[in-house]
């Protein structure tokens, strides 16, 4: 007989039929209480300015407006930061255009949405910083700059027989997850608030209103059943809503939903950390780098926000896949008037990523080499060149087999002659070719996050399985891979398990999901609930039935001890009648990690993703518009959990990318105001903008060397860095303008503007 | 008679709503009145797809299915029409439907929130179609955004749905459905809320006694451009005439000298007649929004709207297009040259409509038109291009060239015209007309394109022009 096996197994996502038929529910689906009212919040029209009057006598007078509510409302704590302060509810002073000023409920969210625009604000308008530059100059930082060393890069680049310099760009990036910002709240009894609210992480948001409403965290429920994509826009930029709408609920008495509009939501919330960097390299004939010196600036908005850890992982991935003897790196987080901007899928280690790898393109260009080569003789090898710049031994090193499985599979150098010789017989059109890799390190980089909890039951009467843990399910697919995990440890259908909504009364003090760890730590957890269990249950078998040493084979619905076979379901029924607790907690605590953030020296990861993709696009140099050919992408996710999910991500993730790198770009005013804040003006890719062919595989020989559930790997983030292969693609079909001899300048996004700009200075520097 | 009341199919029945609020969008009344929440809110905008639902509309005696954009689709506009939402297509026994077995077969879905929108256009794409070509899945679905698959699970959803038997649910009930419909579909509408009037005549007699009465209404056709005053500017629209319910105004005619379009006949008709005459034109449509936007967005409004950046208004003006302007008791005939004054500025009084659109047959001439945006897909055009030329003997004999996105309005490109005009084309000449677009057009940066780059791409849109007449053959990236 067959054993079934839930794992490393394509499943549809637990919700797949739920998500076809209209019948899952989102935050703003969950049916209301009667009376229940609508919020809609007031914002600043500057983006720095002392406000000197907010009049909202017209705003209450507004049909439906039930109340509103100001900074006079809050009697804890005004802020929403979730490490440091800096993100104050509503402020006293304006700093960035958006920022929250007051609120209202009313009968409809239309009407609430209409009295919003009725306040009278007078400001005293101060002179705002926009930019990474005049922030880099007026020296205004959210936090301290960081240097960091190893070796002597200095002298390494003076040594050296080749050496470059140049600077880098890579630009912001919006969430755009399709469900917008949304909170929902519900008063109970004794002043306690229960949280619906969209967000990767309910505990942070239910500590963060119980400090505004100066209550113990254990009057507030945070509830999270499922939200519409997030990729980081939820891991704080959720708390103001929350903590926004949970105030009228307690001023109203009522409850109140707080559904954000999609220009509102671009406008008020964070985005990706866009990066400048300056670089000195130093290399050898071969293209080997002998020394580093990189300076990364980040634009952090107002606050700090999570900017510390997503700049330490910046700085954690300078080195993506390649050993850097001598580095010396400066970082400056730069403060400046627009929205605080946050997490987003790849946390920092995508911009430190995009900046070697640009420099190592560079390289390439002038040694006139193929730039897959010169990544090659720059990788990390196994037995030595195996340290990193923060002194961890890389030791599940498979970047070079991943690396030639693909230029093979992929046809990279047969392709790279037929793409020449295209480019020199078409005088407009002209095609590019590249290939990247991605390392891409797993955990949590502060050390406490990396623990999670779980909480199972099952049920005396049918053997069914309830599992709770910290984990958010986005989309990604965690409560599926979980819910199997379970399955399969329990030998059970996967139909009788149920893993249910996200709530802080069931699990404490949970993690957000996010740094691709959520189901590592999450189905750790469960798993460890579970076999406390089993421990209850095989104590009283081999009590009652006295067996010695056997802990049960739980398959097929039978648990099988030494001499003694049970169907699951009696055996629980009789444990239960037997008074053998069916219900346990479970915890997990990631092993080895550790991390000297000052010294910056440490094993900060438990493991790393390797990837490579390779892109060839086709540009028009008269217009700039351009175009994925073709895509392929040789990932390692261990041994998956869930091959049909993890290649979900892996593909999703690329596409997220080529956005990041190519149509999509964040838009300011030079007074800080944002322009693009609504699909008709910031354009995340469409159908067509995926490669129109696309092949995505997952490494066959992958498995985990570190003790992770199952040996998987994850695959929420590592994925979306692939995406770097189309933007050097891009570069390489430019480069080709000039026969692949001089460097295109191209910073990203590599818009068609961008594009034809390139080009544009290429001819001119050629002409010169 | 005029009624105050709608009536619409819904779930195989005749759904009568009361006097609605013409401000009402579909979309909230299906989420917050019909209590359905399968379907979704992503942008209020049109520009997401989340929200997509399908109507069944009367066409000869058969239900054409159309998905559209709840977001910005006025309750009242329903009239007449079926109802389907996602809810509606998984029986009560929980069989899926083909489309949705098809996304969940091929992991379509991730977190799922774009889905309903997905699903609805797919149906309706399964509904329209026979045989569909990969080409169709794209253009099919190009409206909706997803933020997590990166498409390719969906396409091959689509793409197994090839071989799937047509009959459903849907077709079992059309008897029915075409009978309900029949029922209803014959009546005009009038409704005061509250202040508010709406008016949705069936023939032009009515609008123009309506006109007579209300001259300061609102005309709403395909409500894409009209309905973000209400979601987005979030401001009321108290009189109202709904063209697109106007049987008289929904036509295509050709008399050989030129094809006139009546001002209700949705985009998507006419992109695939004109495609015998300027394929070029289809080109560019095919690109105009998506099909939710084009199943009911207009020429007419198109041109109301006089936006530099619609993207009709530069090929109606190479191809020197006429409108038909009428009000209660006058019809005056205009060259489209001649409407815009200035930004979002036309000639069109109060009370007076656009009626219908007149585009010359040239015979022998070379159309082009070229639209660049940032996305392929439903993006808005940094620039549109179009050039009309009547070429003899590699002599250019006439010449019209029209820009999109250059200028605070749609407008034509006189001076490098006149270089063009009467010569032979060069190397040479190209390189003076490029120069005589920096006199024709002043353009503006923001935040879709700077001004220097709208330049640069108009110039070497004369380029790609010239390079491909002489080599006869088409480039550019999208194949
Ligand atoms: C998501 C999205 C994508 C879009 N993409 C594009 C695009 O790619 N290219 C592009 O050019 N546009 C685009 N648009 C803009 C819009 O679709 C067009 O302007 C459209 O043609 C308007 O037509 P309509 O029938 O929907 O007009 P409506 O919204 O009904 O009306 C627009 C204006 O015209 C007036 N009007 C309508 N009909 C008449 C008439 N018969 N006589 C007199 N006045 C009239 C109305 O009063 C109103 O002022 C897009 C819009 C959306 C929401
Ligand atoms: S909600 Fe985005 S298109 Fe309607
Ligand atoms: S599945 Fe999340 S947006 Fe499409």
């Amino acid at each position: 007989m067959k054993i079934e096996n839930f794992i490393n197994e394509n499943r549809p996502h637990e919700s797949a039929i739920k998500h076809v038929s209209g019948q899952a529910h989102y935050t703003d689906d969950i049916p209301e209480p009667p009376g229940t009212l609508y919020g809609a919040i007031g914002w600043s029209k500057k983006s720095h300015a002392i406000i000197k009057k907010i009049n909202l006598d017209e705003v209450i007078k507004s049909e439906g407006v039930i109340a509103v509510v100001t900074e006079d409302d809050i009697v804890g704590r005004n802020d929403v930061g979730p490490v440091f302060d800096g993100d104050p509810i509503f402020p006293k002073k304006a700093e960035y255009y958006g920022q929250p000023l007051y609120a209202v409920a009313a009968t409809t969210t239309e009407l609430a949405r209409k009295a919003v625009l009725k306040a009278k604000i007078s400001y005293k308008t101060l002179k705002p910083i926009t930019t990474i530059q005049e922030a880099l100059k007026k020296k205004s930082f959210v936090l301290k700059e960081k240097i960091i060393k190893k070796g002597e890069a200095l002298k390494a680049i003076e040594n050296s027989p080749y050496r470059l310099k140049g600077n880098f760009t890579t630009g912001s990036q919006e969430h755009f997850a399709l469900e917008g910002q949304a909170a929902f709240v519900i008063p109970q009894e004794d002043n306690d608030f229960k949280v619906f609210s969209k967000t990767q992480h309910p505990s942070e948001t239910q500590q963060i209103i119980a400090k505004m409403l100066n209550q113990k965290s254990n009057t507030i429920t945070v509830e999270t059943r499922r939200i519409g994509g997030s990729f980081g826009g939820t891991e704080t930029q959720s708390f103001i809503f929350a903590a926004i709408c949970t105030l009228l609920a307690k001023k109203t008495k009522r409850a109140v939903k707080l559904r954000i509009d999609r220009d509102d939501d671009i406008i008020i919330t964070g985005k990706r950390h866009d990066f400048y960097s300056e670089y000195e390299v130093g290399f050898d004939e071969l293209g080997v780098i002998k020394g580093l010196k990189l300076k990364l600036a980040s634009r952090c908005g107002i606050s700090p926000d999570l900017s510390g850890a997503i700049n330490d992982r910046a700085l954690l991935h300078i080195d993506n896949a390649y050993y850097l003897e001598n580095v010396l790196l400066e970082n400056y987080l730069c403060k400046t008037n627009t929205a605080s901007n946050t997490a987003f899928r790849g946390f920092g280690g995508n911009q430190g990523m995009m900046a070697i790898e640009n420099i190592i393109d560079h390289i390439a260009t002038s040694l006139k080499k193929d730039s897959a080569e010169i990544r090659r003789r720059n990788f990390y090898q196994k037995k030595k060149k195996n340290i990193t710049h923060y002194n961890m031994k890389i030791e599940d090193n498979i970047i070079q087999e991943i690396f030639d499985q693909l230029i093979k599979s992929s046809n990279y150098k047969s392709r790279m002659q037929n793409i020449k010789k295209f480019n020199s017989e078409n005088k407009y059109i002209k095609k590019g070719i590249a290939m990247t890799p991605v390392k891409f390190g797993i955990s949590f980089t502060t050390w406490h996050l990396n623990q999670a909890g779980a909480l199972v039951h099952i049920y005396f009467n049918d053997g069914s399985v309830h599992v709770n843990t910290g984990a958010i399910e986005m989309g990604q697919g965690t409560y599926t891979k979980i819910a199997q995990l379970a399955a399969n440890a329990l030998g059970l259908p996967f139909n009788k398990i149920k893993v249910s909504a996200t709530r802080t009364d069931k699990v404490p003090n949970t993690s957000a999901s996010a740094a691709s760890s959520t189901t590592d730590l999450n189905g750790a957890a469960t798993l460890n609930a579970i076999s406390k269990i089993k421990k209850n249950l095989s104590e009283y078998v081999k009590r009652k039935y006295k067996i010695k040493n056997s802990e049960g084979i739980y398959e097929n619905g039978m648990v099988k001890f030494k001499g003694k076979i049970f169907k699951f379901n009696k055996l629980i029924k009789e444990a239960y009648l037997n008074r053998v607790s069916l219900s346990s907690s479970g915890f997990y605590a990631t092993p080895k990690i550790h991390f000297d953030k000052k010294n910056f020296k440490g094993r900060p990861f438990l493991y790393f993703c390797y990837s490579a993709a390779v892109s060839e696009v086709i540009i028009d140099i008269l217009t700039g518009e351009n175009k994925i050919l073709r895509a392929d992408i040789l990932h390692d996710a261990g041994r998956a959990i869930n091959p049909a999910i993890e290649m979900g991500q892996i593909e999703g993730g690329f596409v997220q990318g080529a956005g990041w790198l190519g149509c999509e770009e964040v838009n300011w005013k030079t007074n800080g105001q944002i322009t693009t804040h609504s699909p008709s003006t910031y354009k995340i890719p469409a159908v067509s903008d995926m490669p129109e062919k696309f092949n995505a595989e997952i490494f066959k020989k992958g498995k985990n060397i570190e003790n992770v559930i199952n040996k998987s790997k994850t695959t929420g983030e590592p994925p979306l860095m692939n995406a770097m292969s189309v933007f050097f693609a891009i570069k390489n079909a430019i480069a080709s303008i000039r026969d692949y001899n001089i460097n295109p300048k191209l910073d990203a996004p590599a818009t068609p503007e961008r594009i034809l700009m390139s080009i544009k200075n290429l001819k001119k520097k050629y002409e010169k | 008679m005029a009624s105050s009341n709608i009536e619409f199919v819904y779930q195989n029945k005749i759904f009568e709503i009361t006097n609605p609020d013409s401000n009402e969008t579909l979309l909230n009344f299906i989420r917050t009145k019909l209590k359905k929440t399968g379907t979704k809110e992503g942008c209020a905008e049109g520009g997401c797809g989340a929200c997509t639902v399908v109507l069944g509309e009367l066409k000869k005696n058969e239900i054409n299915y159309k998905a559209i954009n709840s977001c910005i689709t006025f309750l009242p506009t329903l009239q007449g029409k079926q109802l389907i939402l996602v809810e509606d297509l998984i029986l009560k026994n929980g069989s899926l439907h083909p489309v949705q077995q098809a996304m969940v077969n091929y992991h379509g879905s991730q977190c799922g929130f774009c889905t309903p929108g997905f699903i609805m256009s797919l149906f309706s794409m399964f509904k329209k179609n026979s045989k569909f070509k990969n080409d169709e899945i794209k253009d099919s679905i190009a409206g909706n955004l997803c933020r997590c698959t990166g498409y390719q699970p969906i396409i091959k959803a689509a793409k197994s749905l090839k071989n799937k038997s047509k009959i459903d649910e849907f077709s079992k009930s059309k008897k029915n459905t075409i009978n309900l419909l029949k029922k209803i579909n014959n009546k005009s509408v009038v409704i005061y809320h509250k202040g508010k009037k709406y008016f949705a005549p069936r023939y032009l007699m009515e609008l123009k006694k309506i006109l007579k009465k209300n001259a300061d209404v609102d005309f709403l056709s395909g409500g894409t451009d009209l309905s973000l005053v209400v979601t987005k500017e979030r401001k009321d629209i108290n009189s109202i005439v709904y063209m697109n319910s106007i049987r008289d105004l929904n036509y295509i005619k050709n008399n050989n000298k030129y094809i006139e379009v009546g001002a209700s006949t949705p985009l998507i008709e006419f992109e695939s007649y004109i495609k015998k005459y300027y394929p070029d034109f289809t080109k560019i449509l095919k690109r105009y929004g998506s099909p939710q936007i084009r199943n009911v967005a207009t020429i007419a409004g198109n041109i109301a709207t006089a936006s530099p950046i619609g993207d009709c208004l530069p090929l109606l003006l190479s191809l020197n297009a006429e409108i038909v302007l009428q009000d209660f008791k006058k019809t005056k005939v205009l060259f489209l040259n001649d409407f815009f004054i200035s930004y979002r500025k036309t000639k069109l009084k109060k009370g007076q409509f656009i009626h219908s659109i007149r585009i010359p047959v040239l015979k022998g001439n070379t159309f082009k038109a070229y639209k660049v945006s940032k996305r392929y897909d439903d993006d808005i055009s940094s620039v549109c291009a179009a050039f009309n030329l009547r070429i003899i003997k590699n002599k250019v004999q006439s010449v019209r060239i029209a820009y999109g996105g250059m200028a605070a309005i749609p407008k034509r490109a006189i001076y490098c015209e006149k270089i063009l005009s009467n010569s032979i084309v060069t190397d040479e000449i190209v390189s003076k007309a490029k120069k005589a677009l920096e006199k024709d057009f002043k353009p503006i940066s923001d935040m879709r394109a700077s001004g220097l780059y709208r330049m640069e791409v108009a110039k070497n849109l004369l380029e790609k022009l010239y390079f491909e007449i002489k080599q006869k053959k088409i480039i550019g990236v999208y194949f």
